[in-house]
């Protein structure tokens, strides 16, 4: 526990902060200070609330209950506009810039300047933007150009400088390295900021970061605060098991997979394409192969072209052996290739559909006769894959959009499962997803590989990568930049790949660009 | 590869295809039509093509406001009924009864504007479903202040907005080049560029501290006032009141913005090309006429050519954005 | 295991004695027998039977024609075509027949299939060309529009095939012939929509697009499906109305076109698609068609009636929102 014993009342002071989303409980009794001058850090793994904590804090999202306290008085803000009016900011995870307008005018947004006519004061407000540009360290980008034209590292930048530049009280940094190539660009402006004597909360579960920055850090795990301790009196695993909700080693029960011999289950050669950018890999039956990267690399791209769902310019991708076109997830499925995607809510369910209906979407055709449903034969296509992923049979009728983030996902996967696919890409698979439901897919993954089945596995969360995949494979800049083996597999080596500092070690299934 | 700020000029020109193309029929329609038709250059015969333009040219620019922000609204038709069948009724009342019912008019279109607005931007309901329904009610409402075609008009509507000034500038095109000035400064308002910012891209306008619900409701607002300025011009050139509005007003209003190069995804396009979009169809309309084609006909064309403006318009903008991942 | 998750624990697996997608569909029939009820008190001398039984031989026309008009607010797309096709129907059966029954056994399904095709050139233009579908229906309603005034110089079609004013008018076993068509077309209709292969892949797809991308749901092909039925449908009730009227003109479907849509939103469908159905719609146009005659009963005039139509529409459109409001699913 925090003392504040001697120390002026916090800036931020929030109490027994409670948010649902139906059934889902995003936040619960969350109770966080924050004193001037101070950077606590806030961990915790993809859909513990983070976010919705920041988005809380900035005025986008109303909490349904609790308390928050800024500078010693209430704050209830309703909008970005309340928020910034006491002297809250926010540099947002999914960038908050308007691709249409300039650079200029989004740092201004909502009220840029305007002329005597009402009309924005191009010229004025490109000077000002200029200035504060350069105030912040970034003279590389013109002010009148537009924000769609820009890399995703400079938005990140911009987002941050958005946030910065009002000098607010305090700061809210969502995840802001995670398409930063110069991290220490952002920790001078953090210590300019702190010297103004600002306040802020950085958002991050980059380990590293959290010792650089901050003496003090709170951990969220499904909503819940678990932890609010001096970084310093912490180990690694200290801090991992909070956030995980039980020590690492328990977590992952270590099932070395047996990897087939034959023909590869799926081998991709020099594929290029949106976003993809020469890359090769083979993986084996019965393997778990690992995909690892820093967010916006590429490996959204990579997945969606395996499937058909991303075009390719060149490249060949065989399965078992046979080269195969893929133009269509269609073609794929029939192939054996079934992908879960990243966007569960939009991408995954059939959010009006029942559970059953969800999982048997791929079959139904097995289970009518003369193009009319069977319900009976559907239940039962259903009911064989449903133990796989510990999906209770109560779930089947009830409509899917009512089941928790995990046991949506526990569908999707069984949808994958139903098809009787011999591959499987599963993209960051738990994200938001409870520890119960994490153990499942877990499970299902090492009993999916054990029977012969290959798995590409991309996760966020790099301990689930190295705990249960037999390789990783390093993404950075759309090409593969590493492969690092079973035996070296650890946090810190991906991360230095995946951040293009690290080298990547000998056999590497892509050469390593330097960074520039 | 080209310079950077070549490529996305060159990117934008095509992404703003339709336009070009757009004046390119123009030119080709209204040489076909003076060509046929020996008063076409005259003053009467410019006057004449835009006074049956400005109506449609009016209610396509407040489409064209919707649109930007992503939504559609069906309503305009209803309230250009209803105005017109109100000009129609009180115009005639006393020496101000233009200015009265112009009042009465604006009030009328404002206030179906407040209420598509408040149904979209605070209940968060469908646009589409939610402007068909006040469609209706207008329509229903037009049919009960007059039951049939008929009233008169004020002659200070009629020759006031249908005339020329000093026998040479059409009073028309003194609204239309209005029209285009206001809207090149609204759009460099904080309003206009809340219009785009929430069309191109609604969360992050949102998160960016663009109030989301005002500007839907602003843009609903200000283009149920440009429908009821258009009833009030339809008033002028038909002299008397109609119920039933025509049928292939709500097609031709749709079709002015996306020949304009506005695209319905919302947060590209802007009046002026609704504009010019409204002067083609116009045209179209002459230069087929003047072509002797049966008027039935000009339906069939009325349906193509809104079909192949689209298509023009996906096309166009999926070129751009090969030209972009190209670029990138 | 060792800790239940929070997120597992709160998820209601309570059955609730109505489904939602039924509770509004009772509350429009409840709605519907109250205002035949009532009709009987604002003109005294009619007979309940009779005036029952003639609400619901007039209501197959809207019945059918919405149930295509459901088919694309399923996937988040409108029909504005209907009534011109069902215009367009009227007449081509009328002109190819002539009055004779001798001409029916091939004119009859190259209607059929003229008004099928008008929704699968709308299915098409929407699918592959990525029109937005209220513009491309209400675009090709105008060129087939014209194209019908062109070849009927908009005069009235008459007389239609007997066998089709038979089929209007006559009873079996005491009970209207419309009334057999109406129970037996809903019964398919239903049976079509949530019991068959095709219904089920129209609604993931009209829930989740992009599900059904990732999935690999034929999407287009179901687009073209839906539109194709709701042209067909249209079509369909256009044969009808043209042996229910004796004669068929290019406008008569026109005031059917808004209905259809009411009916639709009225039985509780969702506007952008993936919930709704027929019994719903069905429930909807019968209301409407109650409704309907109560205003004929009252001799309200044209813009009321209009009026009251609209109003309805934005009212089922704002109880639907405040009931999604208080369940989020």
């Amino acid at each position: 526990m925090s003392q504040t014993e001697g120390r002026p009342a916090p800036v931020l002071d929030l109490r027994a902060i409670g948010k649902r989303y139906g059934a889902t409980v995003a936040l619960q009794d969350v109770s966080l200070t924050l004193h001037a001058g101070e950077i606590c850090g806030l961990l915790g793994e993809n859909g513990a609330g983070k976010s919705t904590l920041v988005k809380t804090l900035s005025g986008v999202v109303t909490p349904d209950s609790g308390e928050m306290l800024v500078g010693g008085t209430p704050y209830h803000p309703h909008t970005i506009l309340d928020a910034r009016a006491h002297g809250v900011a926010t540099a947002f995870q999914e960038l908050s810039l308007v691709p249409t307008l300039s650079v200029a005018v989004n740092l201004f947004l909502p009220r840029p300047g305007i002329n005597r006519l009402g009309m924005i004061a191009r010229r004025r407000i490109e000077r000002e933007a200029e200035a504060i540009l350069s105030a912040h360290g970034i003279d590389d980008i013109a002010p009148a150009t537009l924000v769609g034209d820009l890399s995703l590292g400079v938005r990140q930048r911009l987002e941050i400088v958005r946030a910065m530049w009002r000098q607010p009280r305090i700061l809210l940094l969502d995840e802001p390295t995670a398409a930063l190539s110069d991290r220490e660009w952002l920790f001078d402006q953090v210590a300019i900021a702190i010297g103004r004597g600002a306040s802020i909360l950085y958002i991050s579960h980059k380990l590293d970061e959290i010792r650089r920055l901050c003496r003090r850090c709170v951990i969220l795990r499904n909503g819940h605060k678990v932890l609010d301790a001096e970084v310093a009196a912490m180990s690694d695993d200290d801090i991992f098991s909070s956030m995980a909700g039980r020590s690492v080693v328990e977590t992952f029960v270590s099932v070395p997979s047996v990897v087939r011999a034959g023909a590869p289950a799926l081998r991709a050669t020099a594929l290029r394409g949106t976003g993809v950018d020469d890359v090769s890999f083979t993986l084996a039956q019965g393997e778990i192969l690992g995909v690892a990267g820093l967010e916006g690399q590429g490996q959204s791209f990579l997945f969606k072209s395996l499937v058909g769902l991303n075009s390719l310019r060149s490249g060949q991708i065989e399965v078992l052996g046979t080269p195969v076109g893929l133009p269509s997830p269609r073609a794929a499925r029939r192939a054996g290739v079934v992908l879960v995607p990243e966007e569960r809510k939009t991408e995954g369910i059939f959010k009006d559909l029942t559970t059953s209906a969800n999982i048997s979407l791929p079959v139904i055709g097995q289970a009518s006769r003369f193009g009319m449903l069977g319900r009976r034969a559907e239940r039962r296509l259903v009911e064989r894959v449903t133990p796989a992923v510990d999906l209770a049979a109560r779930y089947l009728p009830l409509g899917i959009g009512s089941l928790s983030g995990g046991n949506q996902q526990k569908a999707v996967l069984a949808r994958a499962l139903i098809t009787g696919a011999r591959c499987l890409l599963l993209f960051d698979p738990t994200r938001g997803v409870d520890v119960g439901a994490k153990q499942s897919i877990y499970r299902m993954i090492q009993q999916f590989a054990a029977s012969g089945g290959a798995v590409l596995f991309y996760s966020t969360e790099l301990d689930e990568l190295v705990h249960l995949c037999d390789r990783c494979l390093v993404v950075y800049r759309n090409r593969i930049a590493g492969e690092v083996p079973r035996e070296r597999l650890s946090q810190e080596l991906i991360l230095s790949i995946a951040s293009g500092r690290g080298s990547a070690p000998p056999g590497a299934g892509a050469p390593m660009e330097l960074v520039s | 590869m080209a310079s950077p700020s070549i490529s996305a000029g060159f990117r934008r020109a095509l992404s703003g295809g339709p336009t070009v193309v757009a004046v390119l029929l123009f030119v080709l329609m209204f040489g076909i039509y003076a060509e046929r038709t020996s008063a076409a250059t005259t003053v009467f015969g410019i006057t004449n093509l835009l006074n049956d333009a400005i109506v449609l040219a009016i209610a396509a620019a407040g489409v064209t406001l919707v649109v930007l922000t992503g939504e559609f609204d069906l309503s305009g038709v209803g309230v250009i009924a209803i105005t017109n069948c109100v000009v129609a009724t009180i115009s005639t009342a006393g020496s101000y009864g233009w200015l009265s019912s112009l009042a009465v008019v604006l009030a009328i279109g404002a206030g179906v504007g407040l209420i598509n607005g408040l149904l979209v931007a605070g209940l968060g309901l469908q646009s589409l479903a939610v402007t068909i329904g006040t469609m209706i009610c207008c329509e229903g409402a037009a049919l009960l202040i007059l039951s049939a075609p008929g009233g008169e008009v004020a002659d200070a509507i009629t020759n006031g907005l249908t005339g020329d000034l000093f026998n040479v500038v059409p009073v028309a095109a003194v609204i239309l080049a209005g029209l285009c000035a206001v809207w090149l400064v609204f759009k460099r308002t904080r309003l206009g560029i809340a219009i785009f910012a929430i069309g191109a891209d609604a969360s992050a306008a949102r998160l960016s501290g663009v109030n989301e619900r005002r500007t839907r409701l602003a843009a609903f607002l200000i283009a149920g006032l440009c429908y009821a300025a258009a009833g009030y011009m339809l008033s002028a050139q038909t002299g008397t009141g109609d119920p039933r509005a025509n049928d292939s007003l709500l097609l031709f209003m749709y079709a002015s913005v996306a020949i304009g190069g506005t695209s319905l995804m919302g947060g590209r396009g802007g009046v002026v090309g609704s504009i010019v979009g409204a002067g083609i169809l116009t045209v179209m309309q002459k230069m087929l006429f003047a072509l002797g084609v049966a008027e039935f006909y000009t339906d069939v064309f009325n349906g193509v050519i809104m079909i192949v403006a689209l298509l023009i318009g996906n096309v166009s903008a999926a070129l751009a954005q090969q030209m972009r991942r190209r670029a990138a | 295991m060792s800790e239940t998750s929070v997120l597992d624990a709160p998820v209601a697996v309570r059955r609730r004695w109505l489904s939602p997608e039924m509770a509004p569909v009772l509350g429009v029939f409840v709605c519907t027998v109250l205002l035949m009820i009532s009709i009987r008190f604002v003109s005294p001398g009619a007979v309940l039977l009779a005036q029952v039984s003639s609400i619901l031989v007039s209501a197959i026309f809207l019945a059918v024609a919405s149930f295509g008009q459901g088919l694309t607010i399923l996937l988040g797309g409108i029909d504005l075509s209907i009534g011109v096709v069902m215009g367009l129907g009227g007449m081509m059966i009328s002109g190819l027949t002539n009055g004779t029954n001798d001409a029916l056994i091939w004119a009859l399904p190259a209607t059929l299939a003229f008004c099928a095709g008008i929704g699968l050139v709308n299915g098409i233009g929407i699918a592959l060309g990525g029109i937005p579908p209220f513009i491309m229906t209400l675009a090709s309603a105008t060129s087939f529009f014209g194209l019908g005034l062109g070849f009927t110089g908009g005069a009235a079609q008459a007389p239609v095939a007997p066998a089709l004013e038979t089929l209007m008018s006559a009873r079996a076993l005491g009970v209207p012939w419309p009334i057999w068509l109406l129970v037996g077309f809903a019964v398919i209709a239903i049976a079509f929509q949530n019991g068959s292969v095709t219904g089920r892949k129209l609604y993931a797809l009209g829930s989740s697009p992009g599900a059904a991308r990732v999935l690999g749901l034929p999407a287009a092909a179901l687009t073209i499906t839906a539109y194709t039925l709701s042209g067909l449908c249209a079509g369909i009730a256009g044969l009808l109305i043209a042996g229910y009227s004796s004669a068929a003109t290019l406008n008569m479907g026109n005031p059917f076109l808004l209905p259809t849509i009411a009916a639709v939103v009225i039985g509780g469908a969702r506007v952008t698609g993936g919930r709704g159905i027929y019994l719903g719609t069905f429930a909807g146009a019968l209301f409407l068609s109650t409704l309907e005659t109560m205003i004929t009963v009252l001799s309200l005039s044209q813009g009321l009636r209009d009026l009251i139509q609209g109003a309805i529409i934005i009212f089922a459109l704002i109880a639907q929102n405040s009931r999604a409001g208080r369940n989020p699913t």
